[in-house]
C-alpha cells in the first residue's frame, strides 16, 4: 500500500509539471489537504509531527489559493502574528519557491524570470517566485507585506509582485533600523500599528486588539515549545525517521501566532521526549560515535545527496541556525511594541557581530564538531559574512565549510563537487 | 607488502603501487581516463602490477580518489583528493603548510597543520583555472602545451586575457590572433590569467610556507614561475607532480592493510 501511495505521489508531481497552472494547483491542493487523502496517507508519515508539518504547511498554502479570505504575501523575517491578528492569510513566496524546486518546477519559473529580464545575480528564491508571479501560478494577493530586515532583494521583488498585480497601494514595507534602540522600537512599532490600521480600514473592519492579544499569546506558547524542542536537541541523537530541521522554515516563520504552530511544536516536544527517553534507556546517546554539525543558512530544496552523504559519513546535523529562538517573550498587552521587539531582536539585523554571537552560542550549546555554511547564490546578506563567520568558528577550533551552491536552481550546483567538498570536510573533522 | 592508490580524474587516471617495506614507489602509471573511468582504472592497475611483476592479489589495500573514486568497485575505500593530495605531498615534503593542486578539471588549495589538512578551497564550477583551460587555449593557438613554459620564460610582454569562461577566452584568443598579436604574448597572458585565479584562492585560504604544487599543471614551469612571482614564494614541485594524489591514496591505504 505504501509503495502504491508513493507511486501516486510521484505521478502527481509529474502531472503537476505537465499541467502547471493556477487552476490545477488549486484543485490539487484541495484534494491533497482533504480529509480522505490525509487519512489515506496517514501511515506514510514517519511521525505525527511529520504529518502536522506537511498538513499544516499545505493547508496554509491551500487556504491562500482557495479561501475567500484576503491573502497577503509575506516575506521571511516578518512577525506572522500580525497576519493572524488581522485575519489575513499568509502566503510566503520565498518558501513556496523552495517547495517548487522540490517539485521540479523551478526550471520553468526561473526560465520565465530570465526571459523577463530578472538578473541572473538575483537570489533564486526571489527569481523563481518572480517567474511564478509572471506565470500567474500564485494566488492573487490582496496585500503584500515585506521587510527590509536581513534580505535586500525581498523589498524590491515584493514591490514588483505588487506592481504585477496592480496593487501598489496595498504594498507595505516594514523598515527595520540597523540598531536596536528605544527609538528604533518606537519607529518600527508605529509602522506596524499604521500598517494594521490601514489594512483594517481597507478591509472595512475595526482593528480588534483582542485578536492581536490572542495571536501574541499563541506566539508565546509556540516560542515556549520551540525552546523546549531546541533544549531536547542538545542531547538528542536518535530523531524520528526523516526528521530534518531545515524543513521547518515555513512553520518557524509562518505559523508563529497560530494554533497550528503550537500544535506542531507541542507534538514535536512529545515525540522528541520519547526519543530521548528511549535513547537514555538504550544508552545509545552516551557514547559519541558521530560528528556533530551545525547547519548555517538554508538547504537546497531540489533532490540532492548532501544529507545522505552526511549520514553515510556518520555526521549528524544537531542544530540549524534557522530554528534558533532569538526573541524574548512578547507582551500581549503591547502587541505592536512586542512585534517590533521581535523583529529588532533578530540576529540578522545590524552588524555581522549579532549573527556571529548567535552562531557561537549555538556552537557552544550544541557542542558541535564543525559547521557547514551553505552559501546560497545571490544571498548577499549571508554570503557577505561567510569568511568572517568561518574565521570566528576557527578561533574556537571549530572547522567550518562554506558550501557554495544554490538552494533553488540545481543548474547552479555540481553534485560531484558538492560531494567532494563535504567528504573532504568530514575527513578533516575525522582527523581531529 | 604493497598498497595501491588510484586517482581517477576527468582527464587522466594515475595508479601508484607503494612498497611498505621501504615506503618507495614500486611502480606508477599515468593513463588517459577516456569515457570509461572504471575500465581505465582497471587497465592502469594491471599495467602498474605488470611493471612490478606482482599479481593484483599481492596488493593488500587499494584506495581510490579523484572524481571517479566512487566508481571503482575493486577499491577498498574511497577518500577525497583533498586528503590524498595532502598526504602525497607531505610524504615528499614533510614540513609543508600549503598545497596547490591544479588538475585537469579542478584546482584546489589545501592548508596543512602538522601534515594534515585543516582547510581547503576548490575552484568554482567552470574550467577556468584548470589544466583543461590551458589545453583548450593551446589548441586555439596551435601551440603544443609543452612549449608554453619556454615561451613564458622567453617572452617579456603579455596581453591581458579578460574572459574567465574557457569558451569566451578561446574566442578572445582567436580575435587577438586576428588582430596580429604575437602568439607568445598571448601565451604569457594566458598563464597569468590562470595564475591570478589560483593566487586569489591561495590568499583566501591563507598562504603559509612551505608551499608545494601538485597535479599535471605543475609540470608547466611557466605556471609555476608565474605563481612564485605572484605569491612571492618558492614552490616545491614533486619529480612527478601528476601522481601525488595516487601516491597519497597509496599511503592512506597502508592504514587499511
Amino acid at each position: 500500500m505504501g509503495s502504491v501511495l508513493q507511486n501516486l505521489k510521484e505521478q502527481t508531481k509529474v502531472k503537476l509539471r505537465e499541467n502547471l497552472n493556477q487552476k490545477y494547483i488549486t484543485r490539487l491542493l484541495n484534494i491533497i489537504v482533504s480529509k480522505p487523502v490525509v487519512l489515506a496517507y496517514a501511515n506514510t508519515f514517519s511521525s505525527k509531527s511529520d504529518k502536522y508539518l506537511n498538513v499544516f504547511s499545505l493547508k496554509q498554502i491551500k487556504n491562500a489559493y482557495s479561501s475567500h479570505s484576503p491573502t497577503a504575501y509575506g516575506s521571511l523575517f516578518l512577525p506572522y502574528e500580525l497576519f493572524y491578528s488581522l485575519g489575513i492569510l499568509p502566503f510566503l513566496p520565498e518558501v513556496i519557491a523552495g517547495y517548487s524546486a522540490g517539485l521540479g518546477l523551478a526550471d520553468k519559473t526561473l526560465k520565465k524570470a530570465s526571459s523577463n529580464w530578472y538578473s541572473q545575480d538575483l537570489c533564486t528564491f526571489h527569481r523563481s517566485a518572480s517567474g511564478a508571479v509572471e506565470l500567474d501560478l500564485f494566488p492573487k494577493p490582496t496585500f503584500i507585506i515585506c521587510t527590509s530586515l536581513a534580505c535586500d532583494a525581498a523589498q524590491k521583488s515584493f514591490y514588483l509582485y505588487a506592481k504585477n498585480y496592480g496593487i501598489e497601494d496595498n504594498f507595505y514595507l516594514l523598515d527595520v533600523p540597523y540598531s536596536h534602540t528605544p527609538e528604533s522600537v518606537s519607529y518600527l512599532s508605529k509602522q506596524i500599528k499604521n500598517l494594521s490600521m490601514d489594512i483594517c480600514k481597507k478591509l472595512g473592519k475595526k482593528l480588534d486588539i483582542n485578536k492581536f492579544k490572542e495571536a501574541i499569546e499563541l506566539s508565546n506558547e509556540f516560542r515556549e515549545w520551540a525552546i523546549k524542542v531546541n533544549d531536547l536537541r542538545k542531547t538528542l541523537v536518535n530523531y524520528p525517521l526523516n526528521y530534518n530541521g531545515l524543513n521547518f522554515i515555513l512553520p518557524f516563520h509562518g505559523l508563529a501566532g497560530s494554533k497550528d504552530g503550537v500544535t506542531l511544536y507541542k507534538e514535536m516536544y512529545k515525540e522528541f521526549s520519547r526519543c530521548l527517553k528511549k535513547q537514555k534507556a538504550e544508552n545509545s546517546g552516551t557514547k559519541k560515535t558521530h560528528k556533530r554539525i551545525l547547519w548555517l543558512h538554508l538547504k537546497p530544496y531540489y533532490k540532492n545527496e548532501i544529507f545522505q552523504t552526511l549520514e553515510e559519513e556518520n555526521c549528524k546535523v544537531v542544530f540549524e541556525e534557522i530554528n534558533y529562538v532569538y526573541w524574548d517573550k512578547l507582551d500581549p498587552d503591547r502587541p505592536f511594541y512586542s512585534m517590533a521587539q521581535k523583529m529588532l531582536s533578530h540576529y540578522l539585523r545590524g552588524g555581522l557581530e549579532n549573527r556571529i554571537d548567535a552562531i557561537l552560542n549555538m556552537a557552544k550549546d550544541y557542542k558541535i564538531d564543525g559547521a557547514i555554511l551553505l552559501s546560497h547564490w545571490g544571498c548577499r546578506q549571508s554570503n557577505g559574512g561567510a569568511r568572517i563567520i568561518k574565521d570566528s568558528l576557527n578561533q574556537y577550533n571549530i572547522p567550518a565549510l562554506v558550501l557554495d551552491t544554490d538552494c533553488v536552481d540545481q543548474n547552479n550546483s555540481s553534485k560531484g563537487q558538492i560531494k567532494t567538498r563535504i567528504q573532504g570536510f568530514i575527513e578533516i573533522l575525522n582527523s581531529k | 607488502m604493497y598498497t595501491c592508490g588510484i586517482d581517477v580524474g576527468s582527464v587522466s587516471t594515475e595508479v601508484v603501487i607503494l612498497n611498505k617495506k621501504d615506503n618507495k614507489i614500486a611502480s606508477y602509471i599515468i593513463a588517459a581516463t577516456g569515457s570509461n573511468s572504471k575500465e581505465a582504472a582497471k587497465k592502469a592497475l594491471e599495467d602498474a602490477c605488470k611493471k612490478v611483476g606482482i599479481a593484483e592479489s599481492d596488493i593488500k589495500a587499494i584506495v581510490a580518489t579523484g572524481y571517479g573514486r566512487i566508481n571503482i568497485p575493486f577499491a577498498d575505500k574511497n577518500i577525497t583528493e583533498i586528503s590524498c593530495h595532502a598526504r602525497g605531498a607531505v610524504s615528499l615534503f614533510p614540513d609543508l603548510k600549503t598545497v596547490i593542486d591544479i588538475g585537469g578539471q579542478d584546482s584546489k588549495v589545501i592548508k596543512l597543520e602538522n601534515g594534515s589538512p585543516i582547510d581547503f578551497l576548490m575552484n568554482d564550477k567552470c574550467a577556468a583555472g584548470t589544466g583543461r583551460f590551458l589545453e583548450v587555449m593551446a589548441g586555439a593557438l596551435e601551440i603544443n602545451l609543452e612549449h608554453f613554459a619556454d615561451i613564458f620564460m622567453k617572452t617579456k610582454e603579455k596581453v591581458d586575457i579578460t574572459s574567465t569562461c574557457t569558451v569566451f577566452a578561446e574566442s578572445e584568443i582567436v580575435s587577438l590572433i586576428g588582430h596580429g598579436i604575437e602568439k607568445n604574448k598571448i601565451v604569457k597572458g594566458l598563464i597569468y590569467s590562470i595564475v591570478n585565479r589560483i593566487t586569489s584562492m591561495v590568499e583566501r585560504v591563507g598562504l603559509e610556507e612551505p608551499v608545494a604544487m601538485t597535479g599535471g599543471v605543475a609540470k608547466n614551469l611557466g605556471v609555476v614561475r608565474a605563481l612564485e612571482e605572484k605569491l612571492a614564494v618558492k614552490i616545491k614541485i614533486p619529480d612527478e607532480p601528476q601522481i601525488t594524489g595516487a601516491l597519497g591514496a597509496a599511503y592512506l591505504a597502508q592504514k587499511l592493510s
